[in-house]
């Protein structure tokens, strides 16, 4: 899919008779499409908007160009696939850092799922192991709740891993 | 919570499918129904259902009841219907079958029978269906192989109505104007919501899955794929509005069929595209067995699509020829090499699953002889393209010779996945570790793991 180019906004002249460019910028996000980012030309480094515009959903980058102006892309980040869990699996990020980690991407169904249930049945309760596949491993989830595990995982920006990590329940 | 389990009586629809196949091929063996009888004959209509319903409907249902979990990842809601569907299913099928066995006259059983095993069936179909769209709806947006699933339920019922339909005109129950004429001009439309809109639309919307999975192909959505849904999906809802001015006297049926044979031939096109391109974007290098078998039931899909439309092979003898090439070549073919696959794969599971990771286990191929499987695969196809030939050229005796071949290898096939079901053929000293559950031939165990 090729990239939507991002819009582009000179509020140096706003800026420059002295006016406020706030609701021209918010204008302007508004209308943008899905996906698509802003260039934004100012006169200055505008400090302030960088977050508003992250509690917007947006990464910037900003350099000065000529004659000490600023150009700004913002541009949205990713979504990324909603986080499943298990349901006895709370809060995954106060885990603690994975002891292992597995690169399964190119074995075929089910190596994958063997493979993550052999390395779990090696570490101890409340180890965490972290492992990234082709697809979503379906059958393996029941079979860790099974034992007594717990898992987060999702699809990475592309949709093309699924990430995945289990932390070790008391057996 | 997303997960796939095992489906708790899956096995159970395959084992009566697999019989009924037999049996089906066992009468055509025997000279009994088309080419022996007319093709219209009430002889030629038990062995229809036979195959229509007893092997495919219900391999595909026990397909469907464990594989939709895995287009939507989420469990099945409302299983334990599925066995009063599987039960309702084989009586109604049964009765169906005596109430044609009257007609012909062999016997004397009562006509009444007919319309009970109508009722029984829309009973049972119903049943499945509403599990089956109960779960679809709680997984919404589909994805887009679910929802060729969804497409394939409503021409399951289509045809379920209209067949109930006839075993109430048949059998006399009733009669009027309306039965009358969906009795003369709706079998083509019967036949072609069961074996298209049902059997097809549902084999393409999983094999879609099924295929990136054993091929380690991404699996994305592309605009071939949609594209091939709305062609699907249009061909269902313009045969479907045929049946609508049949049953009015309209006319024009005859038109929007044939619209509906084009549209399922883009369809057909488009989905050969994508094959094509997961097939490319492949990470195995060589594809497995059921794989190739399913690519050559796929060839033969696309050819008698593309005989279907040609108006002149739309008649006589040669429009039941393409029919059995439909159905032997493409859904019976596709049928056994994805139960090749599929049975191994969850007979690994039941077995190994509890183990896995703890001690050494077979892998999934162990469980079965893929050499010996290619050679019954190459027999089966050379023997369906015979008898298609021998049903153009009228050489009955040809016919009989190459069905006892697609029989022989049936019973072969069948020999494998009792074996793979056994274990029988996984090296011994991997067979039983510690802890492993021994499965049943195909009722589920007492202390099923699965889902309820």
């Amino acid at each position: 899919m090729s990239e939507i180019s991002p819009k582009v906004l000179d509020v140096r002249p706003i800026l420059r008779s002295g006016g406020e460019p706030f609701q021209a910028i918010m204008q302007a996000v508004q209308d943008l499409r899905p996906g698509q980012g802003l260039t934004l030309l100012a006169t200055f480094r505008p400090q302030p908007l960088f977050r508003v515009m992250e509690g917007r959903g947006f990464d910037h980058e900003a350099r000065e160009i000529d004659g000490g102006d600023w150009e700004v892309l913002f541009t949205p980040r990713k979504e990324t696939a909603p986080v499943e869990t298990s349901v006895d699996a709370d809060r995954p990020e106060t885990w603690p850092d994975p002891s292992e980690h597995l690169d399964l991407t190119d074995l075929d169904p089910p190596e994958p799922m063997v493979r993550i249930l052999a390395a779990a049945e090696a570490l101890e309760p409340g180890e965490v192991l972290f492992a990234v596949l082709a697809r979503e491993p379906l059958f393996l989830f029941p079979e860790l709740t099974k034992r007594g595990h717990q898992w987060a995982g999702n699809f990475d920006e592309a949709g093309s891993a699924y990430r995945i990590l289990v932390r070790i329940g008391e057996a | 919570m997303p997960g796939a389990t095992l489906s708790r009586w899956t096995m159970s629809y395959f084992a009566a499918a697999c019989l009924m196949l037999v049996a089906a091929q066992g009468l055509m063996v025997a000279g009994y129904g088309y080419p022996f009888a007319d093709r219209g004959a009430p002889e030629t209509l038990v062995v229809v259902h036979l195959v229509a319903i007893g092997w495919l409907s219900l391999l595909m249902a026990g397909a469907l009841l464990q594989f939709v979990p895995v287009l939507i990842a989420r469990p099945v809601i409302g299983g334990r219907f599925a066995v009063p569907a599987l039960l309702l299913l084989l009586g109604g099928l049964g009765l169906l079958l005596g109430g044609f066995v009257a007609l012909s006259g062999a016997l004397d059983p009562p006509f009444v029978l007919l319309p009970v095993g109508g009722v029984m069936l829309l009973a049972g179909f119903g049943l499945f269906a509403g599990i089956l769209v109960v779960t679809l709806y709680s997984a919404r947006p589909l994805p887009l192989p679910a929802r060729f699933v969804a497409t394939g339920l409503a021409a399951l019922v289509g045809a379920t109505l209209i067949g109930s339909a006839f075993t109430v005109a048949l059998s006399g129950l009733a009669e009027g104007p309306l039965l009358d004429r969906l009795v003369a001009d709706g079998v083509a439309l019967h036949a072609a919501l069961g074996l298209g809109g049902w059997l097809s639309a549902t084999a393409i919307g999983v094999s879609y899955r099924l295929f990136s999975m054993f091929l380690l192909a991404p699996e994305v959505e592309r605009s071939t794929s949609r594209a091939a849904l709305w062609g699907a999906s249009l061909a269902v809802g313009l045969v479907a509005a045929a049946a609508i001015f049949v049953l009015s006297g309209f006319f024009g049926a005859e038109l929007l069929f044939a619209a509906a044979l084009l549209f399922t031939l883009l369809a057909v096109f488009f989905y050969g595209a994508d094959v094509l391109n997961i097939y490319r974007g492949r990470k195995r290098k060589q594809a497995e067995l059921n794989i190739r078998a399913s690519f050559a039931a796929l060839g033969l899909f696309a050819l008698s699509i593309l005989f279907l439309n040609v108006p002149a092979l739309r008649t006589g003898d040669i429009v039941a020829a393409v029919v059995y090439l439909f159905v032997f070549g493409w859904l019976t073919g596709l049928g056994l090499a994805q139960l090749y696959k599929i049975v191994a794969f969850l007979t690994w599971l039941e077995a190994y699953g509890p183990v896995l990771g703890r001690a050494p286990v077979p892998r999934v191929q162990d469980l079965v002889n893929e050499r010996h499987a290619d050679i019954l695969f190459r027999l089966y196809y050379g023997a369906v393209v015979v008898a298609t030939l021998s049903l153009v050229a009228g050489t009955n005796g040809l016919f009989r010779m190459a069905v006892a071949g697609q029989l022989f290898v049936t019973l072969c096939l069948i020999r494998e996945f009792i074996r793979a079901r056994r274990l029988s053929i996984v090296p011994a000293a991997l067979r039983a570790p510690a802890g492993m559950v021994r499965p049943h031939l195909f009722l589920p165990l007492s202390a099923f793991q699965g889902d309820k």
